[in-house]
C-alpha cells in the first residue's frame, strides 16, 4: 500500500500542503482531483522525492520510501520532459537503464510499449520530429518502461485525443489490475469517474474527500429523488419534502434528513401511476463542485475505509 | 526486475550518454577540423612569413659597388642574407618597381639613397646604413692616423651566458604556444556543461531524471562525460600537431613534445573540473538558452585573461614575474603553469604545487558548485539568485 501520510510544505509565505493524508491500496486506480495549484503536483513531486516535504512521510509497503523504491515508481511529470534531439528508442533505452534495467531488458520493455501505446514506428526518430500527441505516448512510455512496482502519473490525458484516451485508460487498468497501485491527477472528472475505483479531492493544500464515488455521494446527508408518473403538484404538500423541479409528469424533489422514502412513494402511488422512482445520482462534476465549495470546512471522511 | 543501480552505475550512465551524444553530434567533428585547420594555416603563415624573410634582394650602381664587401659583411653579421646585383640606375629602378629587387642604392657620399618600392625593408635599410656607417668612420679615423683594425679589437664586447644558451628554444616556445591553444580549446568543452544543464532544464526532462538518480549523481556524470569529449579533442588534436611537426622535421624534441603532452593532459583535467563546476552553477540558475549567454561570459572571460597573458608575456620573457605568480593561482594554472613548464622555466616540483593547490580549489568550487545545481536545478522561471541558490534547501 502507498500511504501518504501527513504531508505538509510551505512555499515562502504559501502553505502548499496542510497535512495531506491517503493511502491507494494495490490494484487501485487512484483518481486525484483538485483545482489548479490546489496542490496536487506538489504531493507527486514529493512522492517521488523530487520535491521533500516539510513534515509527514510517504510510506510504501510499510517502509519510507527510499532512492531505491523510488527507482521503481513510474513517473509521469506535469511539465512534460524529454531529450528533444534524443530518438525516442534511444532515450527510452537510457531512462530504463537509470531505472536499474540491464540492457537486453531495456532493450525488450521499449518494443514492447512502444508498440502497446502506438509509437513503435518512432522508435528512430529524434523526440521533436513527433507531434504533440505522440510525444506524450513518449511520455507514457517513459514511465511504463521499467516495470514499475507504483505508478504517479500528473495529467497523463491532458492533449490525448480519444482514441489515446482508450488506450491509456486501457493501460492503467490492466497496471491496476496486475497490483500495480495507479495515481493520477486530471481535470476531466468524467474520465475519473469512469475510470478510477477511489478519488481523492483536494483543496487549498487540504485533502476534502478521499472515497469511491458512491462514498462521495453517500456524504450527502439529503437525497434527491426523481418520480415519473404522478400529474404536477402531488408532492407540494408532504412534509420534509422540497420540490425542486416539477414537469407534466416529473418531479424532482429533495429529501430532508431522516425522511421516509417509502412514505413518498405512497403519497405518489396515491397520485397516479409511478413508473419510475429513483435516487437521482450526481455526477463527480456536482459533487467536486460542493465539496470544493464547502472546503472551507472540511467534512470528516475518517470513517470511510481507505 | 528492477535491480539495484549503484551510483557509480548511474554516473557511468550518464557520462555514456554525455560523450555518445556530443562525439556523435555534427558540431563536434565540425571544431575538431576547424581547429585543427585553424593550427595548419598558422603554421604555414608562420613558415611562410619565415622564408619571406630570409632572403632580400639590394641593387648597386657603379658608384656605389664599392660598398659591396662592407654590405656582405655587414649583412653577415647581422644573420640576415643580402644577395647583391649590380646594376645601372635606370634598369635598376626599373627593377625595383618590378618588385625584382627589394632595393637599389645610389648616389655618393653625402648624398646616399636607398630606393625602395613603396616601402625600404627594414633589415635592408640597417644593413646598409650600418655599412655606410663604417665607411664613413673608417674613412675619417685613416684621415686622423688611427687604424680602424686597431680600434674594432679594442671596443669589442663578447658575449656569454652563465648557462649554456639552449639552442632548442625556438622548438619549446612552439610547443608551449600549441599547447597553450590547444589548451584553450579543449577546455572550452567544459561550457557544454552549462548548455547541457539548461537543456536538461529548459526540457523538464530534469524532473524526470531526478525521479530516479540524485542531482549529484546526473551532475558527476555530465561533467565525467563532457570532460572525456574534451579530452579526446586535446589528444586527437595534439597527436597529430606532434605527427605531422615530426614527420616534416619542425619537431626534433620528441621528449620534450611528450613532456608537454602529459602536462596538457594533467592541466586540461584539473582546469575542466574547475570550469565545469562553475558552468554547472551557473547554467542551473537560468531556465533558458537564451539567458544562459549573460551568466556564462564572466567565466568565459576568466578562462580568456590567463590566455591572452601566456600569449603575450612569455615568448618574449619566459622568467616573467607576474606569470610565475600566476602559474601557482586556480583559474590561472591551469593555461600559465603547462606553458612554463613547456618552456623549461618551471620545474617539476613547481608544477606539483601549483597541482596541488588547483586540486584544493577544484574541491572547494565543486562543493559549493554543487549546492547550488541542487538547490537551482528545479526552480524554473526568474533567475535564481546566487544568495538564495547557496542558502535554500528544497
Amino acid at each position: 500500500m502507498l500511504e501518504i501520510g501527513g504531508i505538509s510544505k510551505r512555499f515562502g509565505k504559501l502553505q502548499a500542503l496542510d497535512g495531506v493524508t491517503f493511502a491507494v491500496k494495490p490494484g487501485e486506480v487512484f483518481g486525484f482531483v483538485g483545482s489548479n495549484g490546489a496542490g496536487k503536483t506538489t504531493t507527486m513531486r514529493i512522492v517521488l522525492g523530487v520535491l521533500s516535504a516539510d513534515a509527514g512521510e510517504v510510506q510504501w509497503q510499510d517502509a519510507p520510501i527510499d532512492s531505491e523504491v523510488r527507482r521503481r515508481i513510474g513517473y509521469m511529470p506535469e511539465e512534460r520532459g524529454l531529450y528533444p534531439k534524443m530518438k525516442v528508442g534511444e532515450q527510452l533505452r537510457y531512462l530504463a537503464r537509470l531505472h536499474g534495467m540491464s540492457t537486453a531488458e531495456a532493450g525488450t520493455s521499449v518494443q514492447r510499449w512502444t508498440e502497446r501505446l502506438g509509437v513503435g514506428a518512432r522508435i528512430g526518430d529524434e523526440v521533436l520530429k513527433l507531434s504533440l500527441g505522440n510525444q506524450q505516448r513518449v511520455q507514457l512510455c517513459a514511465a511504463l518502461v521499467h516495470d514499475p512496482e507504483v505508478l504517479v502519473l500528473d495529467e497523463p490525458f491532458s492533449g490525448l485525443d480519444p482514441t489515446a484516451v482508450e488506450v491509456m485508460s486501457g493501460v492503467l487498468r490492466d497496471k491496476a489490475d496486475a497490483g500495480v497501485p495507479v495515481i493520477f491527477s486530471s481535470h476531466q472528472l468524467e474520465l475519473v469517474e469512469r475510470i478510477c475505483d477511489r478519488i481523492g479531492i483536494i483543496a487549498g493544500g487540504r485533502m476534502v474527500a478521499v472515497g469511491s464515488v458512491d462514498e462521495l455521494r453517500s456524504r450527502e446527508a439529503s437525497a434527491v429523488l426523481d418520480v415519473e408518473g404522478p400529474p404536477a403538484g402531488w408532492a407540494a404538500d408532504l412534509s420534509g419534502v422540497e420540490v425542486l423541479a416539477s414537469g407534466d409528469t416529473h418531479t424532482r424533489l429533495r429529501l430532508a434528513p431522516d425522511t421516509d422514502d417509502q412514505a413518498v412513494l405512497v403519497a405518489a402511488m396515491a397520485a397516479g401511476p409511478v413508473h419510475d422512482f429513483r435516487r437521482w445520482r450526481p455526477p463527480l462534476t456536482e459533487l467536486y463542485r460542493d465539496v470544493v465549495q464547502d472546503a472551507a470546512a472540511p467534512v470528516d471522511l475518517s470513517g470511510v475505509p481507505a | 526486475m528492477s535491480e539495484a543501480l549503484s551510483s557509480n552505475q548511474a554516473i557511468l550512465l550518464v557520462a555514456r550518454r554525455e560523450f555518445v551524444t556530443q562525439v556523435r553530434s555534427r558540431s563536434f567533428v565540425i571544431g575538431l577540423v576547424v581547429t585543427l585547420a585553424l593550427l595548419g594555416v598558422g603554421g604555414g603563415i608562420g613558415y611562410f612569413v619565415a622564408a619571406q624573410n630570409s632572403t632580400s634582394s639590394l641593387g648597386l650602381t657603379a658608384d656605389t659597388a664599392s660598398f659591396r664587401t662592407a654590405l656582405e659583411a655587414t649583412a653577415s653579421t647581422l644573420d640576415t642574407e643580402l644577395l647583391i646585383t649590380e646594376v645601372d640606375d635606370p634598369s635598376g629602378q626599373a627593377q625595383v618597381d618590378d618588385d625584382e629587387l627589394d632595393a637599389l642604392l645610389t648616389g655618393g657620399p653625402g648624398a646616399y639613397e636607398l630606393l625602395g618600392r613603396d616601402a625600404v625593408d627594414s633589415t635592408v635599410q640597417s644593413v646598409v646604413s650600418t655599412a655606410v656607417q663604417q665607411q664613413a668612420l673608417a674613412t675619417a679615423l685613416a684621415g686622423a692616423g688611427v687604424d680602424p683594425a686597431q680600434l674594432a679589437a679594442q671596443s669589442q664586447v663578447a658575449v656569454t651566458t652563465i648557462e649554456p644558451s639552449d639552442p632548442d628554444s625556438g622548438q619549446q616556445l612552439a610547443l608551449a604556444l600549441v599547447a597553450t591553444i590547444l589548451l584553450f580549446f579543449s577546455l572550452n568543452y567544459a561550457s557544454l556543461v552549462a548548455t547541457g544543464v539548461v537543456e536538461e532544464k529548459q526540457s523538464r526532462v530534469v524532473e524526470l531524471l531526478l525521479a530516479t538518480i540524485t542531482p549529484r549523481q546526473l551532475l558527476a556524470g555530465k561533467v565525467l562525460g563532457l570532460s572525456v569529449v574534451g579530452l579526446l579533442n586535446l589528444v586527437v588534436l595534439g597527436g597529430i600537431s606532434v605527427v605531422v611537426a615530426s614527420a616534416t622535421g619542425v619537431l626534433t624534441l620528441p621528449a620534450a613534445a611528450f613532456g608537454t603532452f602529459a602536462m596538457a593532459i594533467l592541466w586540461y583535467l584539473l582546469g575542466f573540473f574547475l570550469f565545469a563546476a562553475l558552468y554547472a552553477a551557473v547554467g542551473s540558475t537560468v531556465s533558458r538558452q537564451e539567458e544562459l549567454q549573460s551568466v556564462i561570459t564572466p567565466i568565459v572571460f576568466i578562462l580568456i585573461i590567463p590566455l591572452v597573458l601566456t600569449l603575450n608575456l612569455l615568448p618574449s620573457d619566459p622568467r616573467n614575474e607576474l606569470a610565475a605568480v600566476l602559474s601557482f593561482i586556480p583559474f590561472f594554472s591551469q593555461t600559465v603553469m603547462p606553458a612554463r613548464y613547456a618552456l623549461g622555466v618551471a620545474p617539476l616540483w613547481e608544477v606539483a604545487v601549483a597541482a596541488l593547490i588547483a586540486v584544493i580549489a577544484i574541491v572547494v568550487v565543486v562543493r559549493l558548485a554543487a549546492r547550488i545545481y541542487q538547490n537551482s536545478i528545479l526552480r524554473t522561471g526568474a533567475r535564481v539568485t546566487l544568495r538564495e541558490a547557496l542558502r535554500t534547501r528544497s
